[in-house]
């Protein structure tokens, strides 16, 4: 690829702690101009943290980012963008109470004499909407948007400011395979116009024939820098996962036992307001057999946390019936469902799993409030027993919760659903924002539980958690089971194409695996 | 979504309608709840619709219009400012102690005139302002504490300016130079009350700011999702400061009002006013949870509870039957704005038609 080019932005030896987790050690990372910078790194790697310090929204604890050969401080997301540095954030920060052109210009109006230039707005953002082949008119509500459009729109904000350095987080996560080829064409486009693209993904396939260089983080270090060319499909693979290479082929264990968990026709109308976007639910029905993991891939929007809500009684399905060993039951609340034997591991551990507030010891017996009388003692004990089960690292069980690793707070969690012995798990995301290791391990916990006889239904969006942890795959896409998937057929294309939604009669080749 | 479009199709057409109707009517809710009140005062009591009656109506209104314009915006971002009421009693007292007091420099009083006691007045109620955004915006106290807090303590400011009583007799005297104060609230321009005309005009002020300015749309912004705004790169802090600042220059304004008309200063004033302003600003439509509503509505709300209050005065109406249905109106209000958002919701996907898909 010629001579090396011009370094836009760079981050030297960036440190950043958070309490219990050391998520940037050292790293440095340069951003070559009109050029694709590849970031990979697994969940928990330290990518999302790299960018919110290159975006302003947070601050290193040591380090210097420099921007065209001078040295820049960013105290706020206002700074980065006088710098002309641009993020799409992975989780979607429009304003849904806004229309489309308010969003794209919010915290950088155009004004004329003190007042808004309202047209001027319009036609910045029409040109800025067109450029994406965004079909939505100006001034619609951003409440009504798709995920997906909603993020083409951030984009467009991007754009419309005429910024020098482009951060994309995850930018595909909610995407369709349609909507992500637009993005690659607009990212070509991009390039052009003199913008250097900073491209985060975990997604290793979609970006191999489009990525300029690479640089791979693992557990909050560089691990691996690579132009392209040099990176191959083999050597981010080797880098990401470092030793313990994937073997994503665990025995395929034949799962003719008992149905636990039979779901028939589950079915949910679609809804989008003000804060809360529900994705539909189009008739889903499934086995879970006893012992088995059973893994629910989907991009973002597909309605992967609406279906397990439902399951777990804290979302009211329209239509469609749920028996839990042959018996039917009526999932009107959490309540009912626990009863049931079914528990829910939420994907949001902060809002809506612990409570920050009360000890370890709190947290795990918040749901077992079953007995008349609190007693202390045996409390202690039950909990004792399951820290020791699940490896909890921890000394005191006194402790705030909050003074645990991400990862052992998801096993604190997981210990709170286990007082209820449960016969079916529904976890949402299991391993979000909990570091490489700790996913091994819980990976392996979640298997031992399934030996002993637990029936397991995750839901990722990580194409490698599917491959890794599951016994059978589904795959739903708006709604609809697109495909069932054995053990040895999960694979990121499989997954991946069953995923993207289809333009009738098109068939589109999949952005991953080439 | 197919099916159920399909069995549907023959009753949509009749559902579409009476949709729309109930939309629209919910939608203008305020406006249509006021058009009510108008005419059953107006049939019930003849000396509803008469000039000197309206004018004394629209004076009342502009008091609690101008709190409720005020404080719109702090409402907008999702807050609250509990010390409007406090704040214009304080102010009213100010200008009080300024008129009757004067203010003693190198061991002689001297008696400024009313431009003096109007600004030492606002700048005060500001201050107070300032207080409330600084615990907001840069101390992070929820706003209900913060502007609680505030309440009592400028009600206790009021009260120790005079040991808790009044200053009478502002009109000033000429030989110190400070008479005039009582135009502000007795004086009349093209036949229409001085207070009216200051409401209208902060009205028109506000509403641009709101609607034409990027302050205003960073205030729904921030209220809308207060993340994703900052990620946006607007000044949180500085808009969360700014709307108490302006809401307290607003409740200034009031106690200024209150003051002038009396010709005196009452430490009591505006006691519970906070409560009529939040009713005003909830019944025109402005969500308390923030990023949704609008100042126009604010107006409408304040007109509804002073035709109300007005009216059930001339009914000859209990005063203790007058807080029930005042009571009453706002429940009301509220739950038909939460009915509202769930029609709304449901409906809107049918009438639009701007396939508004998930996925």
């Amino acid at each position: 690829m010629g001579e090396t080019p011009e370094v836009v932005l760079e981050a030297r030896h960036m440190v950043k702690r958070y309490p219990g987790n050391m998520a940037l050690n050292d790293v440095s990372f340069r951003a070559y101009r009109q050029r694709v910078n590849v970031l990979l790194g697994e969940n928990g790697a330290g990518k999302s943290t790299l960018m919110r310090l290159l975006s302003g929204v947070e601050q290193p604890d040591s380090g210097e980012i420099w921007m065209e050969g001078r040295r820049i401080e960013m105290r706020s997301p206002r700074d980065a963008a006088a710098n002309g540095i641009a993020i799409v954030h992975q989780e979607l920060s429009v304003l849904t109470n806004l229309d489309v052109s308010e969003n794209v210009f919010a915290g950088r109006e155009l004004t004329r004499g003190g007042m808004l230039d309202r047209t001027s707005e319009d036609q910045r953002t029409a040109a800025a909407i067109a450029r994406l082949h965004m079909d939505v008119g100006v001034q619609t509500p951003a409440s009504h948007l798709s995920l997906g459009s909603r993020q083409i729109l951030e984009i467009g904000r991007a754009l419309a400011h005429r910024s020098k350095v482009l951060i994309l987080d995850e930018p595909t996560s909610a995407l369709s395979t349609v909507e992500t080829e637009t993005l690659f064409g607009v990212i070509a486009e991009l390039l052009e116009r003199d913008l250097t693209i900073i491209y985060i993904t975990h997604r290793m396939g979609e970006l191999l024939h489009l990525g300029d260089y690479f640089t791979v983080l693992r557990s909050g270090c560089v691990v691996g820098e690579a132009a392209r060319g040099e990176a191959t499909r083999e050597w981010i693979v080797r880098t990401m996962f470092g030793g313990e290479a994937l073997s994503s082929t665990h025995e395929a264990r034949a799962r003719e036992a008992e149905v636990v968990l039979s779901v028939r026709d589950v079915t949910l109308p679609g809804r989008a307001d003000d804060e809360q976007i529900q994705a539909p639910l189009d008739g889903v029905s499934f086995d879970l057999h006893r012992g088995e993991i059973l893994g629910m891939y989907g991009l973002l929007g597909a309605g992967r946390t609406e279906l397990l809500e439902c399951l777990a009684g804290c979302r009211r399905m329209e239509a469609g019936s749920v028996s839990v060993r042959g018996r039917t039951i009526d999932l009107d609340s959490v309540t009912k469902a626990t009863a049931a034997g079914i528990v829910l591991v939420p994907e949001d551990r902060q809002q809506d799993g612990l409570v920050p507030e009360l000890s370890i010891r709190e947290n795990v017996v918040l749901a077992a409030a079953g007995e008349r009388w609190l007693s202390r003692s045996k409390e202690t004990e039950r909990v004792l027993e399951l820290v020791r089960k699940l490896r909890i690292a921890v000394r005191d069980l006194e402790l705030p919760v909050t003074a645990l690793s991400g990862g052992n707070q998801q096993k604190v969690l997981l210990a709170r659903c286990l007082m209820r012995k449960p016969a079916v798990l529904l976890l949402d995301e299991p391993t979000r924002g909990v570091d490489a290791n700790a996913k091994l391990e819980i990976y392996r916990l979640l298997r031992e539980l399934a030996d002993e006889g637990l029936s397991i239904l995750f839901t990722s969006s990580e194409i490698e958690e599917t491959e890794r942890l599951a016994d059978r795959a589904l795959v739903l896409c708006r709604g609809r089971i697109a495909a069932e998937l054995k053990a040895d057929e999960i694979t990121d294309v499989a997954l991946f194409s069953a995923a993207s939604p289809r333009v009738a009669a098109v068939d589109t080749p999949v952005g991953a695996g080439c | 979504m197919n099916s159920i479009a399909k069995a549907l199709s023959q009753t949509e057409r009749f559902t579409n309608s009476w949709a729309r109707v109930l939309l629209f009517m919910l939608r203008a809710r305020a406006t249509l709840v006021l058009v009510l009140l108008v005419v059953i005062f107006t049939v019930l009591t003849p000396d509803f619709l008469t000039v000197n009656n309206l004018s004394i109506l629209a004076k009342h209104v502009s008091i609690f219009g101008i709190l409720a314009i005020g404080m719109t915006f702090s409402v907008l971002t999702a807050g609250i400012d509990l010390s409007v009421g406090s704040v214009a009693g304080l102010s009213g007292m100010i200008a009080g102690y300024v008129l009757t007091q004067g203010i003693a420099f190198r061991g002689v009083v001297h008696y400024p005139n009313v431009a003096v006691a109007v600004v030492a007045a606002l700048l005060v109620a500001v201050a107070v302002g300032a207080v409330n955004g600084w615990l907001v915006s840069r101390a992070g106290v929820a706003p209900f504490i913060a502007t609680l807090g505030t309440l009592y303590i400028a009600r206790g400011a009021a009260l120790l300016s005079s040991q808790g009583k009044t200053f009478p007799d502002l009109a000033g005297q000429r030989a110190r130079g400070n008479t005039g104060f009582p135009a502000i609230g007795q004086s009349f321009l093209l036949h229409v009350p001085t207070p009216v005309w200051i409401a209208l005009v902060l009205f028109a002020i506000t509403a641009l700011i709101a609607t034409r300015t990027p302050f205003g749309r960073h205030v729904y912004a921030v209220g809308g999702n207060e993340r994703a705004a900052r990620l946006a790169g607007i000044r949180v802090k500085r808009v969360l400061f700014l709307v108490y600042l302006y809401s307290a220059f607003c409740a200034g304004i009031v106690g200024l009002i209150i003051a002038s008309e009396l010709e005196a200063a009452h430490p009591a004033t505006g006691e519970s006013f906070e409560l009529n302003a939040i009713a005003a600003i909830v019944l025109g439509g402005t969500s308390l949870m923030g990023g949704r509503g609008s100042v126009s509505g604010s107006v409408l709300g304040a007109c509804v509870i002073g035709v109300l209050a007005d009216g059930l005065v001339m009914l000859g109406v209990s005063e203790f039957w007058q807080m029930v249905v005042t009571g009453l109106v706002i429940v009301l209000a509220v739950t038909v704005d939460q009915m509202q958002s769930r029609v709304q919701a449901k409906l809107l996907p049918f009438l639009l038609r701007s396939r508004p898909e998930v996925g």
